[in-house]
């Protein structure tokens, strides 16, 4: 396994937020995480990147124990996409990816031909070579988002985590994106993933980790997880589980809120 | 045969060193320029010789042009050298840190600090190794508050290191104030008012050197670590997840800046705007990159300061103090900074 938590419990000022957290994930896998707001999403991505302080359980990645790795070993293992932002600076794609490399040198160096053939395989992977030389502030959301995964790539982690994935994107972009996620899982790495949509882990997750004020609710596969019973348990309204086929015949997992019918009133 | 966005970057990088070449040849060529700006009228070739007089030259010398090149203008462009340098590199380096386009070395009340320090000493008839000395205690006491309050404050550090910084600024300049209300007027109170109006009139070869030595361990600092200045100016959690250990980083690029801030003061008083128009004229020709920012700014810098200093001194028949001449330049590009962060 690659990612193995153990009964992890971590938060802020002394109050645990993530409680007995346990879930797995191997090379190759998406592991999704679903949950209402305030359910400790962030909470434990922020400790399997080391940004809080956990106080008890354990994480371990690649047999490692993450839980004391220094920030430059960790980098190593795990990258963080974040969600497409503007930095203060107008950097160039090129210069943003490059930046994925500042585990692999001592902190004196700075990137050599070696990491800007990385940062251009890292491109090339998503086929978004030709933007290197602009500069990434002029790029769309949906450009930006797949220059921070190049980023992760050419960082060489095996593990990605990725908050909200196309949060902040348009529909198309969001459709594209999780394509491109579902291929890099192809590819052998392993996401962690934080969605609003129960559907994103029915239709590319192969593991749900369904939360609820800090605990498991559910962990396993899709299938298990996402039910009708289920969710909810977790989201407090009623819920329902289908299955449609589209026009080329491949079926997906649709979650529908539903509520009883309202009497109808005629106007007499 | 590589694709064409690759003939691109190795294109960006062959014009950043030829970039770099014309930067350095502007900086000689302004230093040397500067020998025979000034109230002095030399000549270019007294010029030579008074240089190959050290040298061993024996010829038909005028003894002042010795005195003038060695002892006045020698020292005064190797100070404008170095505090643009040190300024610009500073201030950029602010600018990462703080992720912030809109700050130079006086935010963190550095500049203000020092010339507390200064002043204190000037008041005391200290000789000048102590004034130099007590400035540069004031710019690091000034930063070190500076960074324990905002430690304690609940708002994002960039922020509050940014309030507090300006809390520190006016707190120093109400003790400049006060030791300005105290000191003897026809002494005192002439020294430290000229020292702060930023001025290298009286710099010397000694206490050029006194200046020096921590202007090469802060660029020095900087220029080593420049690359990693990049990881700052993202947001913390993400340059975290990149393997940067920050709050070290933070630390030696504070110390480091503030170092050279300090010294600058030490040297020349208050010149301000440098460190906040420098880095955008570097940026501008080089790019954001620091591992390009830094050694382009330095470059600029130097080059800037020495053709204002020739500005300052030759511009009237009286000698303007250099802080004067940069707020004049500095002043207006502000104005333009932030008109134009509106449009975009």
């Amino acid at each position: 396994m690659l990612l193995e938590i153990e009964n992890l419990r971590g938060g802020y000022g002394g109050e645990d937020i993530v409680k007995d957290i346990s879930c797995r994930a191997d090379a190759g896998e998406i592991l999704c995480l679903v949950g209402p707001n305030g359910c400790g999403k962030t909470t434990l991505f922020r400790l399997m990147l080391g940004h809080l302080t956990a106080t008890g359980g354990s994480i371990r990645i690649d047999g490692q124990d993450a839980l004391s790795l220094s920030p430059k070993a960790l980098a190593n293992l795990v990258a963080y996409i974040p969600q497409h932002h503007a930095p203060v600076f107008a950097y160039t794609v090129l210069d943003m990816v490059i930046m994925g490399r500042a585990s692999h040198f001592s902190a004196f160096d700075a990137p050599k031909a070696v990491d800007r053939d990385a940062a251009f395989d890292a491109l090339e992977k998503l086929n978004i070579a030709h933007f290197a030389n602009r500069k990434y502030t002029a790029l769309s959301g949906g450009q930006r988002q797949m220059v921070l995964i190049a980023r992760a790539i050419c960082q060489s982690a095996k593990m990605f985590i990725m908050d909200e994935p196309g949060a902040s994107l348009d529909y198309a972009n969001q459709q594209l994106l999780m394509e491109v996620v579902a291929d890099l899982a192809a590819r052998g790495y392993c996401i962690v993933m934080s969605t609003h949509s129960p559907e994103h882990p029915a239709s590319i997750g192969h593991k749900v980790l369904l939360m609820k004020e800090g605990r498991v609710a559910a962990f396993g596969a899709p299938e298990a997880v996402i039910t009708p019973e289920i969710l909810e348990k977790v989201y407090d309204i009623e819920m329902d589980v289908a299955t449609v086929q589209d026009r080329y015949g491949t079926a997906h997992t649709i979650c529908l809120p539903v509520r009883p019918p309202k009497a109808t009133y005629t106007k007499n | 045969m590589q694709p064409i966005y690759r003939d691109e970057e190795a294109k960006l990088r062959r014009r950043y060193r030829i970039i770099l070449l014309v930067m350095l040849i502007g900086l000689i060529g302004s230093a040397l320029f500067s020998f025979w700006v000034g109230y002095y009228p030399l000549t270019p070739s007294q010029v030579v010789k008074a240089f190959l007089s050290r040298l061993g030259y024996q010829g038909d010398i005028i003894p002042q042009a010795v005195t003038i090149f060695w002892s006045i203008r020698l020292p005064r462009i190797l100070s404008a050298i170095f505090i643009g340098a040190s300024l610009s590199v500073a201030g950029s380096t602010y600018q990462g840190m703080f992720r912030n386009p809109l700050v130079s070395p006086d935010i963190l009340g550095v500049s203000s600090g020092a010339s507390l320090g200064a002043a204190f000493a000037i008041l005391n008839g200290s000789p000048n190794w102590l004034v130099q000395l007590s400035a540069f205690v004031g710019g690091i006491a000034a930063v070190a508050l500076s960074y324990i309050i905002s430690r304690k404050s609940r708002h994002s550090q960039t922020l509050s290191l940014v309030l507090t910084g300006s809390m520190v600024m006016a707190l120093c300049n109400a003790g400049v104030t006060m030791i300005k209300y105290v000191s003897d007027p026809n002494d005192v109170l002439q020294q430290i008012t000229f020292w702060l109006m930023g001025s290298l009139t009286k710099v010397t070869m000694e206490s050029f050197s006194w200046s020096v030595l921590p202007m090469l361990v802060g660029l020095g600092i900087i220029f080593l670590l420049r690359w990693r200045i990049n990881a700052l100016t993202l947001e913390e959690e993400e340059a975290k997840s990149l393997g940067i250990h920050i709050r070290r980083y933070r630390l030696a690029f504070i110390v480091a800046s503030t170092l050279l801030s300090a010294a600058s003061v030490c040297l020349g008083g208050l010149i301000g705007w440098v460190g906040l128009m420098v880095p955008h004229m570097g940026r501008a020709l080089v790019g954001p990159d620091y591992k390009r920012l830094i050694p382009a700014c330095a470059m600029l810098g130097a080059t800037y300061l020495v053709l204002m200093d020739d500005i300052a001194r030759s511009l009237l028949s009286l000698e303007l103090p250099i802080g004067v001449v940069t707020s004049i330049m500095g002043a207006p590009f502000f104005v333009y900074l932030i008109i134009k962060k509106k449009e975009d």
